[in-house]
């Protein structure tokens, strides 16, 4: 809100400087974001206006009346209250429902939406220009200069926080006002001259032919004080704040009176801001008031009472204050305080946020100062703080990755459907089974993602087109699935990797084939996680996935679970992507592999006594049925006990020397006994015992 | 005679043995075993002996000369190796870049919640994790939210469902957590969340955050001041301080703003604190009681206080970044230098 320095001053006793105002404001809630200096446009008056950002539960805070009572507090100093009255005023008719008094009738038909409604009707006015002091403080507050009967409402609603607004009486039939729910499709058209269509959801400000005004929001152009006006019909009245926000937030308008109602205004407010600006317009347009005035009041709004405990409110705080200084403090606030043993406290209706003892306990802090409390640290050290062992677990696979020279990325949860198209996803997969947003910010963030892949490969792109050609990138974060209506939505964390390009630092003189990672490199990194979580037993088969060139694509299995995918990213993938052949990725469940993950390894005794190595080549035919680890096996079941290791150090096939359809693979065995040294004739015979086992169990051919 | 040879062998032997290079020796080679050198010189006197000494002396000569050329060789050798040590040999270009795997690193959004972390485990917290997606009772109703209240406008909540959304603070893990023990209560709650903000150099709509709950007996907001200035002062140093000021949320009461010490002018003033001297980082307060009474605390036993606010801000402070889209740009120029 704008509060203009000089004009504040007007309810100020004391000569407060604006720095050290700006400061007690701002330390005492009321935040002033910045200081502005104004001239007005005709360059004859100056200012300088506090821009306030006021909190939701302060309305009072959103006039000048409640900043200066505030100000007054925190500066320990007196306020300046400008109180007005007339008889008229003083002395209302009023009734529950509806009352008349000469031409003016007012009923409410809807109490839900509208709690109170007063009127006051002013003759013999004479509509024009506003003086240059309304004017000027007009400009000040930000408001637009209508003409002198409008800008003393809007004078009284900056002052006080009082919406009002003002009628051509004339114009309103019968001088009859019904405060009621809209019809269905009701239309109105607001002063703004926007036509809205309304519905029973709507509070409507209406005569016997239809809706005049939007209540507390906008009043309507049909009946708008002009310069033909000569009675000028004033509302003043207090709405439920709650339909007021419904009405708002659903028409997307949102006035001075909107903001105002939305966030409380004193319900006994209505009279004396009639009063004060009955005092205004007839010290600026003339006029006499006709009558008394009317205040339809479906209930009363009394004061209500609290009782505050010094002794608690000190050891809420941590502070030491007598209850004097409590009392004094809430004073200062506007409060009633009676002192006893416990404070006694009757909170004015302009305070409806103060409704417990806690909530005064927050007044005390903020009138004493929060710079003023001390600093402590809590007591009692009641237990360790720790990470829990997943905690750890998935602080440990991070660091795995790390350690593999991958850079952590972060992308966002939110994808588009399509991402899934553009790398190729298999159609009828899972991960298109989406959580859909209700209100996305945007047209490419529409979904929660069900894969970490997309926004990899988008990181990835990204990296490309800038001719950055080694990446390394792994992403820990949340994929997200629909569940049945009942429960929320499920999550899952997920682990994956991309990378290509250089696997080192530098590459010079370096064959391609040692320096740039390739599948077996990204196989490598997920055996290194794996190992490094405790070791759970991988295993890798052959998959089928349109993301991932057809033959270098594995489904990684733990024990007999899938847990995730991994391989080179399909050429047409590479290719929408800009990213150079070769790139690889891996996708695993997280959750599943920190489940079977164990932060502490039992130790395994290092070997006392030397090995003695064998190596093997086989040929055998290039499939699936041969598979290294499946040779492996064979190997280790003919090997028997002694065998410590069986590593392939050879892989080749060449048509013209072994013939075609078939590959050699050497494998290098380590024998070990772990109580001796094992001699040659031993191991002679288990490597012919495995020699005669290949060849006729396995079908393989023995080189020799 | 006999006495001149053998000065004259030891002064050779000398020679040879004080040689310092290889151009040494050869002089002294050519001085006393060459062709015209003081050996074959005193050869040659011996021919003009008589007769009968002669061959003793030849003997004794050839005797010297033998011992001569043994310590010589002995010397070329010791020189010769000397030399083939000094020579260089193999040669390569130090200056060629060097070679070795690459480092991965911390994402430095992450690198910074983890720092807090260890602060808060060092005062006996622990970490508490909740669900990204949430209801509206953990989101709003358990922390004391009004319905249609101008409050949840800056919630700028996204929906998943009539009753899922993606959290806009991780304040439900708190309610979470409470549900599940009794009092003394002391956790923080990282993660991440989400607002429908438009993304530009300091908003995004994807957000960490970093909550505190302490529910004890006797829990002061002395102590929640105390306890973040411990933040401040172990993540920027002991110049850095919080400033508390009231403010309002739903689930706190006293509520307070809490501003750190602007480490970018030292509190002066700048641009970046928009004058003030202090950057606002958190929101802060004394539990409320209705959510302790939601849980099922006695509210007069215990009291507590909570905190939370977005890492980005004091992750671009601590690394001098200055645009909050580089946080989720996958740039490796940008993640390999944290
Ligand atoms: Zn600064």
């Amino acid at each position: 809100m704008r509060i203009p320095y000089n004009w504040l001053q007007d309810y100020l006793q004391a000569d407060i400087e604006i720095e050290r105002l700006c400061h007690l404001l701002t330390m005492g809630g009321l935040e002033v974001e910045e200081v502005r200096d104004w001239t007005a446009t005709d360059g004859e008056a100056t200012d300088q206006i506090l821009m306030t950002a006021v909190t939701p539960n302060r309305g009072d805070l959103l006039s000048m009346i409640g900043v200066a009572r505030h100000a007054a507090a925190l500066s320990r100093t007196d306020f300046v209250d400008p109180v007005t009255s007339f008889p008229e005023i003083d002395n209302p008719v009023t009734d529950r429902e509806k009352a008349s008094i000469g031409p003016v009738t007012v009923e409410i038909a809807d109490s839900v939406g509208c709690l109170r409604y007063s009127a006051l009707l002013i003759e013999d006015v004479e509509v024009g220009p506003s003086p240059d002091w309304l004017r000027y403080r007009m400009e000040a507050a930000g408001i637009r200069s209508i003409n002198n009967v409008v800008d003393c409402t809007n004078y009284v609603v900056w002052e006080m926080g009082q919406p009002l607004h003002a009628f051509d009486f004339r114009l309103l039939k019968d001088g009859y006002i019904i405060v009621r729910r809209a019809e269905d499709e009701e239309k109105l058209l607001l002063l703004d001259d926007t036509w809205q269509t309304l519905g029973p959801e709507d509070v409507v400000i209406a005569d016997p032919m239809g809706a005049v005004a939007l209540a507390g929001i906008m009043g309507g152009t049909d009946t708008q004080v002009s310069e033909t006006t000569s009675r000028v019909l004033l509302e003043s009245a207090h709405f439920d704040p709650v339909a007021i926000r419904r009405t708002s937030l659903r028409l997307g308008v949102s006035t001075e009176a909107s903001y105002r109602f939305e966030r409380h205004v004193d319900p006994n407010l209505t009279l004396p801001a009639l009063a004060r600006a009955a005092e205004l317009i007839m010290m600026t347009a003339g006029g006499q008031i006709a009558h008394a005035a009317i205040d339809v009041k479906t209930r009363d709004f009394a004061t209500k009472s609290l009782q505050l405990r010094p002794a608690r409110c000190n050891s809420l705080l941590g502070t030491d204050l007598d209850a004097a200084a409590m009392a004094d403090f809430l004073r200062r606030l506007g409060f009633g305080v009676e002192e006893g043993e416990l404070l006694t406290v009757e909170v004015p209706t302009f305070r409806p946020d103060v409704e417990r003892e806690i909530d005064l306990v927050e007044e005390v802090a903020i009138v004493y100062g929060y710079e003023n409390i001390e600093l402590t640290v809590p007591g009692h050290l009641t237990c360790t703080g720790r990470l829990t062992e997943q905690q750890r677990l998935r602080r440990r696979a991070g660091e795995l990755l790390r350690e593999c020279g991958l850079c952590e990325n972060l992308s966002f949860s939110m994808m588009d459907p399509s991402d899934l198209d553009e790398c190729h996803w298999p159609q009828d997969d899972a991960c298109r089974d989406f959580l859909e947003l209700a209100n996305p910010a945007s047209s490419d963030l529409t979904v929660m993602r069900t894969t970490l892949l997309p926004g990899l490969l988008t990181a990835a792109a990204h990296n490309a087109r800038q001719r950055v050609s080694d990446i390394a990138l792994y992403e820990i974060g949340t994929v997200f699935f629909p569940q049945d209506e009942q429960s929320l939505p499920g999550e899952r964390q997920h682990v994956a990797v991309l990378m290509t390009g250089s696997l080192l630092t530098a590459d010079w003189n370096l064959p391609v084939e040692q320096a740039q990672v390739d599948f077996y490199y990204m196989k490598g990194i997920i055996e290194q996680l794996c190992g490094g979580l405790g070791g759970p037993e991988l295993s890798f088969v052959r998959q089928n996935h349109s993301t991932f060139h057809p033959g270098k694509c594995a489904q990684v299995l733990l024990g007999d679970e899938t847990i995730g995918l991994m391989g080179e990213i399909a050429a047409e993938v590479a290719e929408a992507y800009d990213l150079p052949d070769g790139a690889c990725a891996s996708e695993l469940n997280l959750d599943m592999l920190l489940e079977r993950a164990v932060l502490y390894t039992t130790h395994q005794p290092v070997a006392r006594f030397p090995a003695a190595e064998r190596d093997l080549a086989i040929i055998v035919p290039d499939n699936d049925e041969f598979a290294s680890a499946r040779l492996i096996e064979e190997i280790e079941q003919a090997a028997g006990e002694f065998l410590e290791s069986v590593t392939p150090f050879d892989v080749y096939s060449d048509p013209q020397q072994i013939g075609a359809g078939r590959k050699s693979i050497a494998f290098r065995l380590v024998f070990r006994a772990d109580d001796r040294t094992l001699i040659d004739a031993e191991v002679e015979a288990v490597m012919s015992a495995v020699h005669s086992y290949v060849e006729e169990e396995v079908g393989a051919e023995v080189r020799k | 005679m006999e006495d001149k040879l053998e000065q004259l062998r030891d002064e050779a032997v000398a020679a040879f043995q004080n040689a310092k290079d290889e151009e040494q020796l050869e002089q002294a080679r050519v001085e006393y075993l060459g062709r015209h050198g003081r050996l074959r010189e005193a050869m040659t006197n011996i021919a003009n002996l008589p007769e009968e000494r002669r061959p003793i002396m030849g003997s004794l000569a050839n005797r010297a000369s033998r011992e001569m050329e043994q310590v010589y060789q002995q010397r070329q050798q010791e020189l010769a190796q000397q030399a083939a040590a000094q020579e260089p040999g193999e040669q390569i270009d130090v200056t060629l870049p060097g070679r070795a795997s690459r480092v991965g690193r911390r994402h430095p959004l992450l690198a910074t919640l983890d720092e807090m972390i260890e602060i808060f485990l060092g005062l006996g917290f622990t970490v508490a994790e909740g669900p990204e997606v949430e209801n509206y009772y953990y989101s709003f109703e358990a922390l004391n939210y009004p319905e249609f209240h101008p409050a949840m406008d800056e919630q700028m909540t996204f929906y998943v469902g009539d009753d899922a959304l993606l959290r806009s603070q991780t304040s439900p893990v708190q309610i979470r957590v409470m549900e599940q023990q009794q009092p003394p209560v002391r956790i923080v709650a990282p993660g991440r969340c989400f607002r429908r903000d438009t993304v530009d150099a300091t908003h995004c709509h994807t957000f960490y955050q970093l909550e505190g709950l302490l529910v004890d007996e006797g829990v002061t907001f002395a102590d929640l001041k105390g306890t973040l200035e411990v933040l401040a002062r172990e993540m920027f140093g002991p110049a850095c301080h919080m400033r508390f000021r009231p403010d309002f949320f739903p689930f706190t009461e006293p509520s307070a703003e809490v501003c750190l010490t602007c480490m970018i002018c030292g509190g002066e003033g700048c641009r970046v604190c928009s004058q003030t001297g202090w950057l606002e980082i958190m929101g802060a307060g004394m539990v409320d009681p209705n959510v302790l009474a939601g849980i099922g605390y006695d509210t007069e036993k215990y009291t507590g206080f909570a905190f939370g606010g977005g890492i980005e801000r004091l992750a671009m402070l601590r690394y001098g970044i200055d645009d909050i889209r580089l946080f989720y740009s996958g740039d490796m120029r940008f993640l390999a230098q944290f």
